[in-house]
């Protein structure tokens, strides 16, 4: 019984990577419509690249992923600091509270920002964008780096107090060469759920600030069109090199371990 | 797995703060100084979430308007509409996919935790590496794969007509098991992960115990290593079903958009319809199941590692 289960996880395995590999195989099929393999062609990424509107939309998720990616890194490392070496009553219930947004259904958040900002008279846009953004990747952020920094020996910190280093100095000359690696790893997540995020992108995004996903999927109820499968394929690299450099052991840091609940899809990232 | 989250910040470095911070002031000043790095955490998360799904609560309590816009006031009535046909056809369609997806990812991502979990340490490295890979790409890039992969003249067309199947009539996508495809290819890492995650625990020499003392292989299975890693099924279990009436992208791509899931609903709602009221209604429901699920799924958890000790 145990190769049947043995070959049923291999072609499981095989499954997860059949559209990825179509996506980019059918990047370079010259034929226009169909999926009918006609011939290799660069053809599709020429269209791409002179789709001025769609990549109008790329700029925009991209200032909003850099924006949004940055400000949850900041919040998350101070978070972290906090939580880990400055425990106050109640920093238990602060994790939670900043964990929230994973658990929570990501479309109730997305009503619950419009809602927000429709009540206040926020103008939709990049600024409602960032904010967005900004809460469904802080609770990836924080958790990486809380794991980064339980793992950190605390005498190294206590050390270069004793050595007489002022907080700041302790900050920039130990802990955050010490955390680089989990600050950039944070970063680039960050950056890649932002980049994907269409649930709550749908809800606050305004007129003249509309993502690249958003884009995509108002093009897709009209047909895949092969220079989609070119823009594709260009994320999909970008996501082997963001995963690869991030490296497995933080990942699974994140999503294996029980102390950090795996993403909803985003789904977080996560579908939706 | 959050509590264990939330316990353990406390626990580590406070002993010795409080032994180095003698006198009081220290103390303070060390609470202040926490206060401080949490603070800009603790306002994006009230402001962004915490606030926001209140207002969405009231909201959903008002009255609305003939073109959709909040009037204030209270109501019931926007609940009461849950039960009209229209919504009650879309819960009761959302609620089964949700249940057959999350039955589908579960029995999937079992035998495949289940595989990783007996390869030896390196390989099971890769293998995650490899799962992880698909679940970080782009989501609409993963969905509309599958366009692709099932449209008339790709690779399953071509296999059906290599095997001699008559595929004139056949329709791929969109289609009801297009949609359970995409369900599940977008889901199915969320659920290998809490399962796996549990399935590693569980010390090695148990199964052979199970062996040994007469379990054949269903056995070990349903009355040994499933009741052990019940935390991480029932985990993989809220991963999937209540985020999967969320969706409202598969649905549209893959199944041409006739049949709708509940995050369809809040969409067109609140995008097209304008009608913010109701949509807070049906928003609400949503969190009403997620807790409800999060209630049994605890309960079923506790009773599962109850079963084994």
């Amino acid at each position: 019984m145990d190769r049947v289960t043995s070959w049923i996880a291999r072609l499981v395995l095989v499954f997860l990577y059949v559209p990825i590999v179509a996506v980019i195989v059918y990047s370079f099929n010259a034929a226009s419509g169909g999926y009918r393999w006609t011939g290799f062609s660069f053809r599709w990424y020429g269209e791409l690249f002179g789709d001025t509107a769609l990549l109008q939309t790329l700029a925009t998720s991209a200032v909003v992923g850099v924006l949004a990616a940055s400000v949850a890194t900041v919040i998350g490392l101070l978070a972290a600091i906090g939580l880990v070496r400055y425990p106050v009553k109640g920093s238990g219930v602060v994790l939670g509270a900043i964990v929230l947004p994973l658990i929570v259904p990501e479309i109730v958040l997305g009503v619950a920002l419009l809602s927000v900002f429709s009540f206040l008279h926020v103008p939709l846009g990049i600024l409602t964008l960032v904010l967005g953004h900004l809460i469904i990747t802080l609770p990836l952020t924080t958790l990486i780096m809380v794991g980064a920094f339980r793992t950190l020996d605390p005498s190294l910190i206590e050390a270069a107090a004793d050595l007489g280093c002022t907080p700041w100095r302790t900050f920039t000359r130990v802990l955050f060469p010490l955390m680089r690696s989990s600050i950039i790893a944070a970063w680039l997540l960050a950056f890649t759920v932002s980049l994907g995020n269409i649930v709550i992108s749908t809800f606050v995004s305004g007129v003249g600030s509309t993502t690249m996903p958003l884009r995509v999927y108002s093009l897709l109820k009209s047909g895949l069109t092969p220079e989609l499968n070119a823009l594709g394929t260009l994320l999909i690299v970008l996501t082997f090199v963001v995963v690869l450099s991030v490296g497995i052991q933080q990942m699974r840091r994140i999503l294996a371990s029980p102390s950090g609940p795996a993403p909803a899809p985003e789904r977080t990232t996560a579908p939706r | 797995m959050t509590t264990d989250t939330i316990a353990r910040p406390e626990q580590r470095p406070a002993p010795r703060r409080r032994e180095r911070a003698s006198s009081h002031r220290q103390t303070r000043a060390t609470t202040v100084t926490g206060l401080l790095l949490l603070a800009p955490a603790i306002i994006a998360v009230l402001g962004l979430a915490i606030i926001p799904i209140l207002l969405v609560a009231r909201n959903s309590f008002a009255e609305s308007n003939v073109y959709g816009g909040i009037t204030g006031g209270f109501t019931l009535e926007n609940y009461a509409h849950l039960l009209d046909p229209v919504y009650a056809k879309v819960l009761g369609y959302s609620l089964g996919m949700a249940l057959l997806n999350t039955v589908v990812c579960l029995a999937v991502g079992y035998v495949v935790s289940y595989y990783i979990v007996s390869r030896p340490p390196t390989r099971q490295s890769l293998l995650l590496l490899l799962i992880i890979v698909p679940f970080w790409i782009d989501f609409l890039v993963r969905t509309f794969a599958w366009i692709s992969v099932l449209g008339r003249g790709g690779p399953v067309f071509g296999v059906l007509d290599a095997l001699g199947v008559d595929t004139a009539q056949l329709s791929l996508v969109p289609s009801q098991g297009a949609v359970v495809m995409g369900l599940l290819y977008a889901f199915l890492p969320t659920a290998i992960f809490p399962i796996y995650a549990s399935m590693r625990a569980i010390d090695p020499s148990v199964k052979e115990a199970a062996a040994d003392l007469g379990c054949g292989w269903w056995q070990t299975h349903f009355r040994v290593l499933m009741p052990l890693s019940s935390t991480g099924i029932v985990a993989a279990a809220m991963l999937t079903f209540i985020p999967t009436l969320g969706v409202f992208v598969i649905p549209v791509l893959l199944g041409g958009g006739k049949d709708q899931l509940v995050g369809n609903l809040i969409v067109t709602l609140y995008t097209e319809f304008r009608n913010q009221p109701m949509g807070a209604a049906v928003s609400m429901m949503l969190l009403v199941l997620m807790l409800l699920a999060m209630a049994v799924a605890g309960l079923i958890a506790r009773r599962g590692r109850k079963k084994v000790a």
